[in-house]
């Protein structure tokens, strides 16, 4: 939607308004799929959906409601839904004024492009991935996907615009692509994945002749003993430790109720000397929302540098705890959970090309993914999950293999402790990591394939 | 509506649809929480729109939109006929489902109460009242109450005649109590680590009985930080329904979705070890477990009269005595498998995306054993309780759980409370070993409110029927 039509349809709820305070916010975008199993394409989706959010304070008392129903009557259904809440609610003492106008820095993150892929553009690259990965005996699965707005992975919906009633005023609008394979034979498998703003940075050979290659060089895996391993993390590897280990302990909220990782260890070293790790949606890779959903502009947040813990991302509510600024990672007001760190930078320290990392490798594993990863202990930062789709050993610097897949059980803490080399940080995901050659990796038990 | 359903079959006809249906959904939602005695989130939401999805050429396509004018409709038919034909550029083989008669029908779930008409005064009264009760335990640091309400109005409509209308309700309360001390956090939740969400109105939340239980789940919360670590080794462990609910859940009820067995799920939930070839060789368990799937199960989150592509509610069995003897099924894929008509498993979440086979109702089928008998049976174990970490491969063989709570057996009596308990083991070998499951007076449909799959993700709702049963010899305290 464009800016325009935003600010026209949150103005009109701002208008309608008879509470003391209201925030406004609307969300939503155009999101298509194309979805690609045993060599065929079995789901070709496309949506559009926006959602408006109303939240009415009066005094310390806050009410919500969202509707998409856009028309007048449907913004003004929701403008008196979201008051008659705030009025039945009782106060919430730590409830703060909405903020004023804000200035944001600017993010180019919008590619005509992008938005405008066809189902017949994404259906010729599938094609190429699907002929590449027959050629050699593979069956492909993945999906090639598009779209602009603010609709998450799960249709989830934050905010593209807001406004409130002291002259705030925000928006912004992205577009991203994505493309992603699973190629596999009757024994193995290999993954790769590329996420951009622009498409023009997708680059389907790529990522269909990394898959096949990581295919064919996993065919009958060996069975290795679980154990301690030197380990080489892949990029899609450390990405999903570090959303796990962002979503328990990076976070305010949970430094104040004392049950994060970094409760009594701020401007102690507990990584290595090689690992600074910050908060950055302005970084080149992601070019994210300016703004949080208070309407804060976000800022770049460093947690830990050279191993030291700086200290974790604000809303407006715990910093006021600490007579600080929010650094702009706000959720919806109010909200159980706090701020949230979801872009993850990890700085690529003496970083090598990822060959390079795999020469400095005399034997260990090789992990691509991890799959199903979840929180054992949150103040060790301990998770478990296990390896997927292209797990090798490694000797001399050279894969010679693959094998059957392991579980983890690892404390991330640790593992930033003992990292002993870093290819360049590419984007996965919402973040921007290295790959990691890490000692001593915990692998707990084997499966079956 | 109708008429609007009308419109988008004649639209997908006209351009040559081999198949259309249309689904036209009004979501009402309404959370509510509460944290340490005060308005922890609240939000209420309203949400319509519709998607159509054709076959053409042999393929599938899938448009949506929230805006229902008839230009809407015509254009969203256009453009999901515009992706099923990119859709066949690139397949194997011509795509077709299943027979199903027609269905001109109406359902809804049964309930005694609309969840909204009830004043959100009376909602927050419920919930502070456990709140104090919660945070009258010395040593608690966190309370926390919730309360969720759904409602679906669905009409479905297809080229092949069928004319469904159906109102779905879902009602849920829980409560989480954390204590935080010495480095260490602890939780215990009540009813499971979801709460209790079922299909039903507000009179599901007395059903709860969460103030009742309040003191004791806060007063284990507090005693964890000083309990015992659950020791390593094998060990005979007896589950909770709670926590068999997920068991089962991770390692029977995602392998059975034919889908998935399919390949269709590879690049992201995974495949299946339950492959074409074990279906009625596969000895998944033991002869005292049999897994049924149940569409028609009162108070079930999966309970529905129809699934998204008009098949009526079924009810089957999945592992009977041990063996694997069924799939969950969609007009798709159902003849693959050597059925004739599919189990009626498409589910979608929302109008905005297409059906995916997903799990229905799948219960443990209650055994014969008192808990009580079940523990003095029991020479060196540990009863586990209450979901808190799960973790399983893409082919379902290998799973890790953690538990809020476990009680030590040695000698057939309960005794020390363990903090940080967890067993890993590998689904085949583990419901092999199962050799009691306590009966129906033990027996609870506990539910899921956020079974993730699909790309792009979808998130769907289903209970599992569970009582405690136990599992012999299977490594526990592996995270380590």
């Amino acid at each position: 939607m464009e800016k325009a039509r935003a600010e026209s349809i949150l103005k009109s709820a701002l208008d309608q308004s008879k509470a003391n305070e209201v925030e406004v916010s609307l969300g939503g975008g155009n999101y298509s799929l194309t979805r690609f199993a045993n060599n065929t394409i079995h789901q070709n989706v496309n949506e559009r959906r926006y959602q408006l959010s109303v939240r009415s304070v009066f005094g310390k008392k806050s009410g919500k409601a969202a509707t998409n129903k856009l028309d007048p009557a449907g913004v003004l259904a929701a403008v008196r839904q979201s008051e008659t809440a705030a009025s039945t609610q009782p106060d919430i003492p730590e409830l703060l004024p909405v903020p004023g106008s804000q200035q944001y820095r600017a993010v180019d993150a919008f590619s005509p492009e992008t938005a405008s892929l066809t189902p017949d553009f994404r259906a010729e690259a599938v094609a190429h991935a699907v002929a590449l990965c027959k050629k050699n005996g593979l069956q492909a699965a993945g999906y090639f996907s598009s779209g602009y707005g603010s609709l998450g992975g799960y249709g989830e919906v934050s905010p593209l615009a807001m406004a409130n009633s002291k002259g705030l005023s925000a928006y912004h609008s992205g577009t991203e692509a994505s493309f992603s394979l699973t190629a596999m034979g009757e024994d193995c498998s290999g993954w790769a994945q590329q996420t951009s703003w622009s498409v023009s940075d997708i680059n389907v050979e790529k990522v269909a002749s990394v898959a096949v290659e990581k295919a064919l060089g996993s065919s009958k895996p060996r069975h290795l003993d679980p154990g301690k391993y030197t380990v080489i993390l892949e990029p899609a590897a450390v990405a999903e430790l570090m959303v796990y280990m962002a979503w328990v302990g990076f976070g305010a909220l949970q430094l104040q109720e004392a049950r994060s990782f970094m409760a009594g260890k701020l401007g102690q070293k507990v990584f290595g000397e090689n690992v600074s790790i910050y908060d950055d949606v302005y970084h080149d890779l992601l070019r994210g929302r300016p703004f949080d959903s208070e309407g804060m502009p976000r800022k770049k947040v460093t947690i830990a540098q050279r191993g030291v813990l700086k200290g974790p991302v604000y809303d407006r509510i715990t910093a006021n705890k600490e007579q600080k600024e929010s650094t702009g990672h706000g959720l919806p007001v109010p909200n159980t959970s706090g701020p949230e760190a979801s872009s993850v930078v990890i700085e690529g320290v003496n970083a090598v090309s990822p060959e390079e990392l795999l020469k400095r490798l005399d034997r260990g594993i090789l992990v691509t993914r991890f799959w199903y990863v979840n929180i054992v202990d949150p103040m060790k930062v301990v998770l478990t999950g296990m390896t997927r789709d292209g797990t090798f050993l490694v000797e001399n610097g050279k894969v010679v293999g693959g094998i059957r897949n392991f579980r983890f059980n690892q404390s991330v803490i640790e593992l930033l402790g003992r990292i002993e080399g870093m290819s360049f940080p590419v984007r996965s995901g919402a973040c921007v990591v290295p790959g990691l050659l890490v000692r001593d990796f915990n692998f707990s038990s084997g499966t079956e394939f | 509506m109708k008429e609007l359903a009308a419109l988008a079959m004649d639209a997908a006809k006209a351009r040559g649809a081999a198949y259309a249906d249309i689904r036209l959904i009004e979501t009402r939602v309404e959370n509510v929480a509460t944290k340490n005695g005060k308005v922890g989130s609240y939000e209420a939401s309203e949400d319509v729109g519709f998607g159509v999805r054709v076959i053409a050429s042999g393929a599938w396509g899938f448009a949506s939109s929230d805006d229902l004018s008839k230009e809407s409709i015509e254009r969203t038919a256009r453009a999901a006929m515009d992706t099923a034909l990119a859709s066949s550029k690139v397949k194997e083989e011509e795509l077709s489902l299943a027979p199903e008669s027609a269905h001109v029908a109406k359902w809804s779930t049964p309930y005694d109460t609309d969840p909204f008409t009830v004043p959100l005064s009376q909602k927050l009264a419920h919930l502070f009242q456990v709140d104090e009760a919660l945070r009258k335990v010395k040593g608690l640091t966190i309370a926390e109450c919730s309360m969720g309400f759904v409602r679906e109005k669905q009409l479905f409509a297809s080229t092949e005649g069928s004319l469904i209308e159906q109102e779905l309700v879902h009602s849920g309360v829980g409560m989480t109590a954390t204590a935080v001390g010495g480095g260490d956090v602890q939780r215990r939740s009540f009813p499971s680590s979801e709460g209790h969400f079922a299909s039903g109105g507000y009179e599901m939340i007395k059903q709860a009985r969460l103030l009742e239980n309040a003191g004791r789940i806060a007063e284990e919360a507090v005693a964890l930080l000083s309990a015992d670590e659950c020791p390593s080794g094998k060990k005979d462990i007896i589950l909770d329904g709670s926590q068999l609910c997920l068991q089962i859940h991770e390692s029977i009820g995602h392998p059975s979705e034919l889908d998935r067995v399919l390949g269709t799920e590879a690049n992201y939930a995974g495949t299946s070890y339950l492959s074409l070839d074990k279906l009625r060789k596969l000895r998944l368990g033991s002869k005292f477990v049999t897994i049924v799937a149940d569409s028609t199960l009162p108070g079930g989150l999966a309970t529905v009269g129809f699934d998204d592509e008009g098949v009526p509610a079924q009810k089957w069995d999945l592992v009977k005595d041990g063996l694997f003897v069924g799939y969950l099924t969609s007009r798709e894929f159902a003849r693959v498998c050597g059925d004739q008509r599919s189990r009626g498993c498409m589910r979608a979440d929302g109008w905005n995306r297409i059906p995916l086979v997903r799990m229905t109702n799948i219960g443990l089928a209650p055994g014969t054993w008192a808990l009580d008998d079940l523990v003095a049976d029991t020479a060196d174990g540990l009863l586990m309780e209450t979901n808190k970490s799960w973790s399983i491969d893409q082919m379902r063989y290998n799973f890790q759980f953690s538990t809020e709570i476990a009680w030590e057996i040695k000698n057939g009596k309960k005794g020390r409370m363990l903090k940080n308990p967890n067993y890993q083991g590998i689904s085949t070998e583990f419901w092999n070993s199962c050799d009691a499951v306590c009966d129906k007076s033990h027996w609870w449909p506990w539910g899921i409110i956020n079974c993730g799959k699909g790309q792009p993700g979808q998130i769907a709702r289903m209970s599992h029927g569970s009582a405690p049963a136990r599992f012999r010899g299977v490594n526990v305290g592996v995270a380590r």
